[in-house]
C-alpha cells in the first residue's frame, strides 16, 4: 500500500486485532456488518471515545474491482488516521479498549462457524446522542468507508 | 519516513528504563542496527539473486522522503539488491541523494538546509538506473521543482557582471578548458561520492547545457568554487577556510585569537627610560590596590569603554589598517587589479614568481629599531608589564624565543621562563610609520603588489624581465633594513602557497627560494600543521586518521578528502599538500564583513550597561563601515555567555569558559546609518534570554556589504532622514520620545519578544498609509522605509493598530508609555483630513462630470474603521458620537447639501465611508451625498449596543430613498433590529425552509444550481457559480468553497440585492446536498460547515443561511449518525 502505519508490538495483543479484523471479514463480505467500532473505555466500562468505521459494501459489484482507485482511497484514509490526533482528547489512566461490531442482523451461530467467536458485548451507552467529528470518508467500488469520532455530548451525565 | 520525528515522540516515554542516557545514543544504536539488518539483508539477496547483476550503486546512499512510487521499502530493496545503501534517517555525512516525489513549499525554500546540498532526485532515477543496469547521471532526474527553480536564476549571473569584471574575466579564462572536463568527469564517472560536489558542479552543468549563453557566468562561479574561494564566491563556508589568510578581516582576526588587551592607563611613550620609571610607578602603586589601579578596565567602570578598547587593540590596528593602505595606495592597487587580469588572461601565469616578503617580528623590531643595544636581548611586547599579570604578549623576538617566550602567553609565565624579558608597549605611531615605509619600498620594485597584513605582503615578478628573483628580494630586503631599521624575511617560489612556506625557512632575516622542481621534497616532511588554512580542529581530524605530514596527506585521494571535510576543504588540503596554490597575485579581497567585538572586560551590572555599551559598539561599526565606504545588510550580533559552572576566568577580566551565541537579521536595504544598526541591535540583543550578568563578550558583525556609493545613487540617502523631518515637528518629536521609550523597554523585557517582534511587523506595514499621508515624499521612500526606522508612533499603521487584540493594544500602549492611545486619536484627526481632501477631489471630479455630461466614474475609497477600533477605544462617547453622526448625516440628507465639513465630521467619526457610487444613480441624482446608508459599515453596526443601532436604523428607513438599490444589504440589519436577536431567521427565510426540498438542484453536470446561480441577479450566486468552474467542476462543495474563500476576501454580502432569495437559494442547495452526502461522505459535509462557518464571519448573509441550514444538518446528522456533528472543537 505504500503507506507507514502503526503496528502492535505485543504479540497477544496483535492477535487479538488480527483475528478480530480477520473474523470480520466473511460478515463485511456479506455485507452484514454495519459499523465496526474500536470503543476506549474508562474504568467504570464507561466508553469515552468511539472510532466508527461506517462500512457499505455493495453486493451487487462483482465485476472487476479498480484496485488503483482502492489502494488511493484506503492510503489517503490510512495517511489521515495518524494525524486526527487533535481531535481526540487525553485519555484518563487505566483505559480499556475493544472492537466492537456493529451488525445489519445477527448472524445465525449454528450456521456459520466464524460467528461463534464473537459474543454480544455488554458496553453501555450513552444516555445522549453523541458528538461527531468526522475523520474520513471514502467512496469507491465497492467499498464505501466512514471514520468517525464520537464523543459524549457535553450533556451527557456524568458518571 | 519523517526525518525521525515520529520515533521521537513514541520512544521518549520509554527514556527511563531505557539503557541510553539521550536520544542521541539511542539513535546511534538504532542506526547501527537498521544499518546491520540492512547489511545482513544486503548479502543473502545478493547471494541468492546473483542475477540480479552488479553492484550499480556503489557508494550511492539514498533517503527516502515522503510518500513516493514505488515506495520507499521497494526503493530499499532495490538498493539492497544493487550495492547500494539505505538510510532511514537523513544524515548530512552517509546520505549521498535524497530522493522523493515532491516536496513541500518550505522545503523547497529552504533546499540547502533540508537537503544539505545533496542532489534532490526522483525515484525514477532508481528505476530507471536499475533497469539499464548501470547508474545513470542524476540530472535528468532532478525533481522538478527543483529544476524549474534553479533555471530561472538569472540575477547570478547579472550580479557577477555587475560586480567586478576583471575579476569575472580570469575566472573564466581559467575554466574554459581544465575544469569542465573535470567536474563533468566526477559527477558522471562515478555520481557516487561526492556528495556536494557533484551536486553543484551538476547543477552549474545543467545550467550550461540549458542555456549556452550563460556558459560563462556559471563557470566562472564553477572556479570560484572549486579552485580559489574568490571574495564573491556565495558559500558560506569559504569563509571558514579562509579564516587565517584573512587576516585582513579584522573581525575573524579578533574572533580566532583570544583577545590579549588590557588597555593600559598610561599611553605607549617612545623613550625607555621614561616608560620604566612610568612603569615603576603604577607598580609601586598597584601592589597595594590592585583592584583599584585597574579601574576602568572593564566595561563596568569605563563609560568609553569601547573606544578605548579599540584605540589601544593591536588587532583593531592590524585590521584597519588596511583601509589606510588602501587609501595611500588606491590608484596602485586599482591599476594593479586590471594588469593583474590582463595577463591573466594571456594565460601567462606560469612564468612569474611569487616573493612573499614578511617583516621579522614586526611589532617587537619596530618599537626596538632604535635602540641597537637591545637588538640581542629578549624583548616582547605587550600592553602591561604587570610581571603577575595575565596580559598576553603579543610578540617576541627571537632571543626571547628561544627562552620560550611566545605570542599568546600570559605575561607571568614569560616572566618565569625569562627573567629578563623587556616588555614594551605598543607604539602604534610607529607601526604605521615603518608599514608605510615598507610599502613605499615594494610598490617602487614591484607593480604588483598584494598586501596580506601591515608587515607582510606579496609580489608578483616576471621571472625573465625583472632578473633574478633572489637578487631582487635581497635588493628589497637590504632597502627596507636601511630605510626602517628592521629585518625583513624572503620566501620565493612559484606560487602564493610556496613562496608563503619558503618564508617559513627563512625566518629570521633570511631568504629562501623554492624551484618548481624541488617542491615535492620540501613538502614531504612538512608537518600538515605548516598549511595556511589548517587549523586545531583540521589537524585533530587529520591526526586521527594518522596524517601528519604533507607526504601522508597525498596518498589520500581527492573525493575522499571531499567527502570527509566537504568540497572546499578536500579540494584545498588536496591541492596544498601538493603545493598547487592557484590564487592570484592582486586580487584583493573584498572584505565580506566588518564588525567589531569585544571579548574582554565586558561585565555588565544591569540592563543599562549593557545598552549603553552596545550603542557605543554600534558606533564603532558604523565608524568602520564608514570608513570602509561600505554599508550593510546582515547584522548578526554574537555574544559570548559564561558557562554556568565557569569560575572567573584565569585571565583577568577575560571571557573564560563561554557559550557563544548568535543572532542575525537581514534588513533589505544596506545601510550604515547608527540609528538603524542601534535598533537592529537592541532587537537582536533582545532575541537572546540572558542574564546581563553572564554576558562575557558581544560583537556585531555587519555582513552582505555594499558599496555605499553605488546605494547612495540608488536612493540618494533621502530616506530616513527626510522622512523623518517631512512628518509634521509635533510628530517627530512624539516618535523620538517613543523610539527612546520603546528601546529601553525592548532591553529591558527580553521576554517581550513576541511583542517586540509584532512591533517590528507594525513598523514594516505602517508605510503603506503613512505614504498616503504625505504623497510629496517620493516612491522610492518605500524600500527604505522597510528598513528601518523605529516604529515610531507616526509611523504605526492605524490599520495593523486597529486589527490588534485590545490585549496585545494594550501592552504596546504601555511600550510607548501609554502614548500610543493619545497617538490614535490624534492621527484620527488626520484621517479626518485625509478623508476630508479626499472627499473634495471626489466631489470636484463628481461637478466636472456632470459639467460635462459624461459618466462618471468616482472611484470609491473606502475609509472605513474596523470594528477592533471601537474596542480599543471602549468608550462610550465614542459611540455615542457614532450615532451623533448617523444622525447628522441623515440630517444632511434631508437637506440634500453639500457641506464637506460635515462629511469629514461624518468620516471622523469613522463608520461611514464616503465615497460614491454606482455612477448611473448618481448621476441622476443631483447630490452626491452619502448617497445612503449603505455605505454605513455595518460591521461597526454590529459592534454598537444593540439598543443604540434598533435606534439608528429606525432614523434611517425614514430618509432613505427607494431608488437606492445597493442600501437593500441593510434590510436584514433592519429585519434584525426589529426582532433584536441576530440568530433567529426572519419569517421570510422561514418560509424558505419549506420550500421544495427536491434533490434536482444536484442533478447533472454541471449541477442545475450552477445554471441557476449564474443568472441570478445576485452577485454572490454568480461567484458561486463562476467557483464552480474554477475549482475543477468536481461536484465538490468543499472545494467550491475553498477557492472562493481564497478568491474573495471582500465582504460578499455588500452589493447583494434580492437577500431573501439568495438566502433561499443558498439554503436549498446546501440541503439538497446534505441530502446527497449526508449517507456517504460526512467527512466533505464537514468540511463544507466548517468552511460556511468561516464565511459566516465575513457575511451576514453566509450567517443567516449557515443558520437555516445548521437544524437541518444536524438533525440529518442525528438520523444517520445517531449523534450530532461537531464543527468546533473544545480546544480552539
Amino acid at each position: 500500500m505504500n503507506a507507514v502505519v502503526q503496528r502492535a508490538r505485543h504479540p497477544q495483543l496483535r492477535d487479538y486485532i488480527h483475528s478480530a479484523v480477520s473474523g470480520l471479514l466473511p460478515f463485511i463480505q456479506k455485507g452484514l456488518v454495519e459499523r465496526v467500532a474500536v470503543i476506549f473505555f474508562n474504568v467504570d466500562n464507561i466508553p469515552i471515545e468511539r472510532f466508527i468505521f461506517k462500512l457499505a459494501v455493495n453486493q451487487s459489484y462483482d465485476s472487476k474491482v479498480e484496485e488503483a482507485a482502492l489502494e488511493f482511497s484506503l492510503r489517503s484514509f490510512l495517511i489521515k488516521l495518524p494525524v486526527s490526533e487533535t481531535l481526540t482528547k487525553a485519555l484518563p489512566r487505566d483505559c480499556r479498549w475493544e472492537i466492537t461490531a456493529y451488525f445489519h442482523s445477527l448472524p445465525d451461530a449454528s450456521r456459520s462457524k466464524d460467528a461463534e467467536v464473537w459474543i454480544p458485548t455488554d458496553t453501555k451507552q450513552w444516555q445522549t446522542p453523541p458528538v461527531i467529528s468526522p475523520i474520513k470518508s471514502m467512496t469507491t467500488e465497492p467499498l464505501c468507508l466512514q471514520l468517525y469520532l464520537e464523543h459524549p455530548s457535553s450533556s451527557e451525565p456524568n458518571s | 519516513m519523517a526525518w525521525g520525528s515520529n520515533s521521537r515522540s513514541s520512544s521518549r516515554s520509554s527514556f527511563r528504563n531505557s539503557p541510553f542516557s539521550d536520544f542521541g545514543s539511542y539513535m546511534v544504536e538504532k542506526n547501527r542496527k537498521l544499518q546491520n539488518q540492512f547489511d545482513a539483508g544486503a548479502s543473502s539477496s545478493s547471494h541468492s539473486a546473483l542475477s540480479s547483476g552488479k553492484p550499480i550503486f556503489h557508494g550511492v546512499s539514498v533517503f527516502v522522503d515522503g510518500f513516493t512510487i514505488p515506495s520507499s521499502q521497494e526503493l530499499r530493496g532495490y538498493m539492497m539488491r544493487h550495492g547500494g545503501h539505505f538510510e532511514n534517517y537523513f544524515s548530512r555525512h552517509r546520505v549521498t541523494h535524497i530522493i522523493c516525489s515532491n516536496l513541500p513549499d518550505s522545503k523547497i525554500k529552504n533546499l540547502r538546509s533540508f537537503s544539505g546540498g545533496l542532489p534532490v532526485v526522483k525515484p525514477t532515477w532508481v528505476l530507471d538506473s536499475v533497469a539499464a543496469n548501470k547508474l545513470l547521471s542524476w540530472i535528468p532526474y532532478q525533481l522538478d521543482q527543483l529544476a524549474n527553480e534553479t533555471r530561472n536564476q538569472p540575477k547570478l549571473s547579472a550580479f557577477f557582471a555587475l560586480k567586478s569584471i576583471p575579476v569575472f574575466e580570469d575566472a573564466v579564462t581559467h575554466t574554459t578548458y581544465p575544469l569542465v572536463p573535470e567536474t563533468e568527469d566526477s559527477v558522471f564517472k562515478g555520481g557516487t561520492s561526492k556528495d556536494a560536489v557533484s551536486s553543484e558542479g551538476g547543477q552549474y552543468l545543467e545550467y550550461t547545457r540549458q542555456s549556452s549563453g550563460e556558459i560563462d557566468d556559471h563557470q566562472c562561479e564553477n572556479t570560484n568554487e572549486t579552485i580559489i574561494e574568490k571574495p564573491f564566491s556565495n558559500d558560506e563556508k569559504s569563509s571558514e577556510i579562509k579564516m587565517e589568510e584573512q587576516s585582513f578581516s579584522n573581525q575573524e582576526e579578533e574572533c580566532s585569537i583570544k583577545n590579549e588587551l588590557q588597555s593600559s592607563p598610561h599611553r605607549p611613550s617612545a623613550s625607555v627610560s621614561s616608560y620604566y620609571l612610568d612603569n615603576a610607578r603604577k607598580e609601586s602603586s598597584s601592589t597595594t590596590v590592585v583592584g583599584c589601579s585597574n579601574k576602568g578596565h572593564s566595561t563596568l567602570e569605563d563609560p568609553n569603554f569601547v573606544e578605548n578598547y579599540f584605540k589601544y587593540s593591536r588587532l583593531h590596528f592590524i585590521g584597519t589598517w588596511r583601509n589606510r593602505y588602501q587609501k595611500r595606495f588606491p590608484r596602485l592597487s586599482n591599476e594593479f587589479k586590471h594588469t593583474s587580469s590582463d595577463l591573466n588572461a594571456s594565460g601567462v601565469s606560469q612564468k612569474n614568481v611569487i616573493i612573499h616578503m614578511d617583516m621579522d617580528c614586526f611589532f617587537v623590531s619596530v618599537v626596538i629599531r632604535n635602540n641597537p643595544e637591545l637588538q640581542d636581548k629578549p624583548v616582547a611586547v605587550c600592553h602591561s608589564n604587570n610581571p603577575k599579570g595575565t596580559a598576553e604578549i603579543s610578540s617576541a623576538n627571537y632571543p626571547a624565543r628561544d627562552y620560550g617566550v611566545k605570542a599568546g602567553i600570559f605575561v607571568r609565565d614569560a616572566k618565569a621562563l625569562c627573567p629578563h624579558l623587556v616588555i614594551f608597549p605598543y607604539n602604534f605611531e610607529a607601526y604605521e610609520e615603518v608599514a608605510d615605509q615598507f610599502y613605499n619600498i615594494l610598490h617602487k620594485h614591484c607593480n604588483k603588489v598584494q598586501a596580506v597584513s601591515c608587515d607582510e605582503a606579496f609580489l608578483e615578478v616576471m621571472d625573465s624581465k625583472e632578473g633574478d628573483p633572489e637578487l631582487l628580494a635581497s635588493i628589497i630586503r637590504k632597502e627596507i633594513f636601511e630605510t626602517t631599521g628592521c629585518t625583513a624575511s624572503a620566501g620565493i617560489a612559484g606560487n602564493l602557497l610556496m613562496a608563503r612556506l619558503a618564508t617559513r625557512s627563512a625566518k629570521p632575516n633570511g631568504q629562501c627560494y623554492i624551484p618548481v622542481d624541488k617542491v615535492d621534497d620540501y613538502l614531504h616532511q612538512l608537518p600538515i600543521k605548516a598549511l595556511p588554512g589548517i587549523g586545531h580542529v583540521l589537524e585533530e581530524k587529520l591526526r586521527r586518521r594518522k596524517v601528519h605530514t604533507c607526504g601522508q596527506l597525498r596518498m589520500i585521494s581527492k573525493e575522499s578528502l571531499q567527502r570527509d571535510f566537504g568540497t572546499k576543504t578536500g579540494d584545498m588540503l588536496w591541492n596544498y599538500c601538493r603545493g598547487v596554490d592557484n590564487r592570484v597575485v592582486g586580487v584583493i579581497q573584498e572584505s565580506k564583513s566588518i564588525g567589531a567585538e569585544v571579548n574582554w572586560g565586558v561585565r555588565f551590572n544591569d540592563l543599562k550597561d549593557s545598552r549603553h555599551f552596545l550603542v557605543n559598539l554600534c558606533k564603532e561599526v558604523t565608524l568602520r563601515l564608514k570608513g570602509c565606504g561600505v554599508q550593510g545588510r546582515t547584522f548578526t550580533l554574537k555574544m559570548k555567555k559564561r558557562r554556568k559552572d565557569a569560575g572567573e576566568p584565569a585571565k583577568y577580566m577575560g571571557c573564560g569558559d563561554c557559550e557563544n551565541l548568535s543572532h542575525s537579521m537581514t534588513v533589505p536595504l544596506a545601510t550604515d546609518d547608527v540609528d538603524v544598526i542601534q535598533r537592529i541591535a537592541t532587537q537582536l540583543f533582545g532575541f537572546f534570554h540572558i542574564d546581563v550578568k553572564d554576558i562575557r563578550g558581544i560583537g556585531l558583525q555587519v555582513s552582505r556589504l555594499e558599496n555605499a556609493d553605488t546605494a547612495k545613487q540608488g536612493h540618494q540617502r533621502i530616506s530616513i532622514r527626510s522622512w523623518l523631518t517631512s512628518a509634521p515637528a509635533t510628530n517627530e518629536e512624539l516618535c523620538k520620545t517613543s523610539c527612546l521609550v520603546r528601546k529601553e523597554r525592548a532591553v529591558a523585557d527580553g521576554e517581550k519578544q513576541s511583542t517586540d517582534i509584532s512591533l517590528g511587523q507594525l513598523s514594516n506595514d505602517s508605510k503603506r498609509p503613512s505614504l498616503q499621508m504625505s504623497p510629496s515624499s517620493s516612491n522610492n521612500e518605500a524600500p527604505l522605509n522597510q528598513v528601518s526606522e523605529l516604529p515610531a508612533l507616526c509611523d504605526l499603521d492605524m490599520g495593523v493598530l486597529e486589527s490588534l487584540p485590545p490585549e496585545l493594544l494594550s501592552e504596546i500602549n504601555d511600550m510607548y508609555a501609554g502614548k500610543l492611545s493619545d497617538f490614535i486619536r490624534k492621527r484620527k484627526g488626520k484621517n479626518e483630513n485625509v478623508s476630508g481632501t479626499m472627499c473634495t477631489t471626489s466631489y470636484e471630479i463628481y461637478e466636472g462630470a456632470i459639467n460635462n455630461g459624461k459618466q462618471l466614474h468616482c472611484s470609491i475609497v473606502p475609509i472605513r474603521k474596523t470594528p477592533v477600533e471601537n474596542k480599543v477605544e471602549k468608550t462610550l462617547d465614542r459611540e455615542i458620537a457614532t450615532e451623533n453622526s448617523l444622525l447628522q448625516s441623515s440630517e444632511v440628507e434631508k437637506v440634500k447639501q453639500y457641506k464637506i465639513d460635515e462629511i469629514q465630521e461624518v468620516s471622523v467619526s469613522g463608520a461611514v465611508s464616503l465615497n460614491v457610487v454606482d455612477p448611473a444613480s448618481a448621476l441622476e441624482k443631483s447630490d452626491l451625498m452619502p448617497s445612503s446608508l449603505s455605505q454605513v459599515d455595518i460591521s461597526v453596526l454590529q459592534q454598537l449596543p444593540k439598543e443604540m443601532w434598533v435606534d439608528i436604523l429606525e432614523q434611517l428607513p425614514v430618509h432613505r430613498k427607494p431608488e437606492h438599490s445597493s442600501s437593500a444589504a441593510l434590510d436584514p440589519l433592519i429585519a434584525n433590529a426589529q426582532e433584536s436577536l441576530c440568530f433567529k431567521h426572519t419569517e421570510n427565510n422561514s418560509k424558505s425552509v419549506d420550500s421544495v426540498l427536491g434533490n434536482n438542484l444536484w442533478i447533472g453536470n454541471p449541477p442545475q444550481w450552477v445554471d441557476k446561480f449564474k443568472v441570478s441577479n445576485c452577485l454572490l450566486l454568480n461567484i458561486l457559480a463562476e467557483m464552480y468552474y474554477r475549482s475543477g467542476s468536481t461536484g465538490c462543495l468543499s472545494s467550491i468553497l475553498q477557492c472562493t474563500l481564497s478568491k474573495f476576501l471582500l465582504p460578499l454580502d455588500a452589493s447583494s440585492d434580492g437577500w431573501d432569495e439568495t438566502i433561499s437559494s443558498l439554503c436549498d442547495l446546501l440541503k439538497q446536498y446534505i441530502k446527497i452526502k449526508i449517507e456517504s461522505d460526512i467527512e466533505e459535509i464537514y468540511v463544507c460547515f466548517r468552511l460556511l462557518k468561516r464565511f459566516t464571519m465575513k457575511s451576514k448573509l453566509f450567517l443567516e443561511a449557515y443558520n437555516v441550514v445548521f437544524p437541518y444538518l444536524q438533525a440529518s446528522a442525528g438520523e444517520n449518525y445517531g449523534g450530532s456533528l461537531q464543527l468546533s472543537h473544545a480546544k480552539e
